[in-house]
């Protein structure tokens, strides 16, 4: 295997590469959240944990950063709830 | 091959007498009670513990504490277990994360 | 109701427990790990009066004493969404729904990674993730593996991992992108290097610290920094390298490497392979605040506590009514500073419940906290005290904000 930077993957979960947000950045000049939503990164199963810190970085390239704002928001539930747990079913 | 560090010069021992069998993906595995299943598969030299569900890239542990979701597995029927917070117990039966079998992520080429 | 609840069984949320339990309430701890103790459960080194800071043992001091005070842990309980719903702190986990009127969160902090083609190989991993398998899992991460990323915390575990018998080829930076700047530039790693540098024994701290003392040696440090590195705990340390790429057919079989410039650039033709059946992935840590953030506490990005943090005051109580924190979701900052925050909090709570018996123990936990910041082996930033400054002032501003709402 060997990728070159555009290929490389920042998203994990949902496989979101480099290039991609790059591209997605300089086109739209988009914010974070933007970006999140445009491309997936960020929106899959760990909820972003390991990849928003690289997902700002990349849109805050072209954007400036609000101090007092988080860009990327967090919304519940923070960790994978199962359909059978969320409607009380019991196992 | 990886290894247990069973003497350590600054930490305690390791107990290893505490052996416990379980299952991944059928074949019979060791480990030691209530060690991590992420520890007991890499002591076995298990890296790989699900592929990527729609490009089948394999995975292993990342961050090792349960923030990343890489390491999940199928432990006792129940899905999107994370093998670093579960510990080991007898009989229990583990098995990989596996590829979907339609990809469903088409869509953003297709529609741009 | 009257009981106290903790998220997060690490320094912080066991210090705050004991000290509420000593105090005379009842207190439950939760936390998703399986093992009580945190982060502070992989810490292992060797302090200046020459003993050894066994985070093992640490963490079953608190949590042996928290038991024996009755407080009540449950451990492999994830907490997923916190709400206030009449007047109470609403806390969701997998099985069971917990009600509280203060509720103190100390969920620490989480790795930040820095990408690197091939970096979803299984055996590459975030440094404390081969910290956690090698010092509390006591199963080595592979037999010779490669450090990405040069700063305290992967230079700290780098010296672990030879103490426990892993070889480790060395630690180098990764290839300069957007994402990854500073750690990726080897001038702006050579600056938080200084910082460090009473960690590091022999020729690091000589090579360092005498030749860094202005911005022109500094560059010539950078510039004649020898390619094969210098030598920490028999490490290379490579400041003029990166690594371009992680290869292996389904495991990491090894990385390239390239010689890069001053400013981190690749130089074509430098590039060469080191084998290594593992990688980790050394970017820092940043606060893991997402509970605070989906209560609706306010937020500020402070560089110098390692990003976004919840406001809060320094008796660790935020914004909002029986909301507070404790620990690294304040600000990345060693575990004994944890400790004394979750001691401050834990008085805070305790003092609340009381009607205000506390406050001359909380003024003199406040204190504490600054002593300990003050005497901290590891600094994670070396500004770290600026970035509390900050956040003091953002508090103050927010509190006149606040006052001028309500007169209107």
């Amino acid at each position: 295997m060997d990728l070159s930077d555009n290929e490389m993957i920042i998203c994990r979960c949902e496989e979101v590469t480099y290039g991609e947000l790059k591209n997605t950045a300089e086109t739209y000049n988009c914010s974070a959240r933007e970006l999140k939503l445009r491309t997936r990164a960020g929106m899959g199963y760990c909820g972003g944990r390991t990849c928003r810190s690289m997902v700002d970085s990349i849109a805050h390239s072209s954007t400036e950063r609000d101090v007092t704002q988080v860009t990327l928001k967090y919304q519940p539930p923070i960790r994978p709830v199962s359909f059978g747990s969320l409607g009380e079913i019991t196992k | 091959m990886t290894s247990r560090i069973i003497n350590h010069p600054v930490l305690d021992k390791v107990d290893d007498t505490d052996i416990v069998t379980f299952t991944y993906n059928n074949a019979e595995i060791h480990g030691l009670r209530n060690e991590s299943l992420a520890a007991a598969l890499l002591a076995n030299n298990i890296r790989t513990l699900r592929v990527h569900e729609e490009s089948g890239t394999p995975r292993g542990i990342y961050c090792n504490i349960g923030h990343c979701f890489e390491c999940r597995v199928t432990v006792n029927g129940l899905q999107g277990v994370r093998a670093c917070l579960t510990p080991v117990q007898e009989g229990m039966t583990v098995s990989s994360g596996e590829k979907f079998l339609t990809p469903v992520k088409d869509w953003r080429s297709n529609n741009e | 109701m009257n009981r106290v609840i903790v998220i997060g069984a690490g320094p912080a949320g066991l210090s705050a427990a004991i000290t509420i339990a000593e105090s005379g309430y009842e207190v439950l701890i939760l936390d998703e790990y399986m093992l009580a103790g945190g982060r502070l459960l992989g810490q292992l080194y060797e302090e200046e009066n020459g003993k050894w800071w066994n985070g093992i043992k640490e963490s079953k001091n608190l949590h042996d004493k928290a038991i024996a005070l009755g407080i009540e842990i449950r451990l492999g309980t994830p907490v997923s969404n916190i709400e206030k719903t009449d007047g109470s702190w609403v806390i969701y986990t997998d099985e069971e729904t917990y009600y509280t009127h203060h509720l103190l969160l100390a969920t620490g902090a989480a790795e930040v990674p820095l990408p690197i083609p091939g970096w979803t190989l299984p055996g590459v991993m975030s440094v404390g993730a081969a910290q956690v398998m090698t010092n509390v899992h006591r199963v080595k991460p592979g037999n010779r593996g490669v450090i990405i990323g040069v700063n305290v915390l992967s230079s700290a575990i780098a010296m672990e991992l030879k103490l426990a018998d892993i070889d480790v080829a060395c630690i180098t930076l990764p290839k300069k992108n957007q994402v990854n700047k500073e750690s990726g530039n080897p001038m702006d790693v050579m600056n938080s290097l200084l910082h460090v540098s009473h960690m590091a024994p022999s020729a690091f701290v000589k090579f360092g610290s005498k030749l860094m003392k202005n911005e022109f040696m500094k560059k010539m440090g950078i510039t004649f920094f020898p390619k094969s590195g210098v030598k920490m705990w028999d490490i290379p340390i490579m400041l003029r390298k990166a690594v371009i790429n992680i290869y292996g057919e389904n495991t990491v079989e090894g990385v390239t490497i390239a010689t890069i410039n001053a400013s981190g650039e690749v130089i074509e033709g430098t590039e060469e392979n080191i084998s290594a059946d593992f990688v980790c992935i050394a970017g820092g840590l940043y606060p893991l605040a997402e509970l605070a953030a989906v209560a609706g506490c306010p937020f500020y990005y402070i560089e110098e506590l390692g990003g976004y943090v919840p406001l809060h005051n320094e008796r660790m109580e935020t914004v909002l009514d029986g909301l507070y924190v404790a620990g690294n979701i304040t600000g990345v900052e060693g575990a004994k500073v944890a400790i004394s925050q979750g001691v401050t909090a834990g008085l805070a709570i305790a003092n609340n419940l009381s009607g205000g018996k506390q406050e001359v123990e909380i003024k003199e936990a406040i204190k504490r906290i600054e002593h300990t910041r003050d005497n901290a082996f590891i600094q994670f930033h070396p500004a770290v005290k600026e970035g509390k400054q900050k956040l003091q002032q953002y508090w103050e501003e927010y509190g006149q904000q606040a006052k001028v709402e309500v007169t209107i």
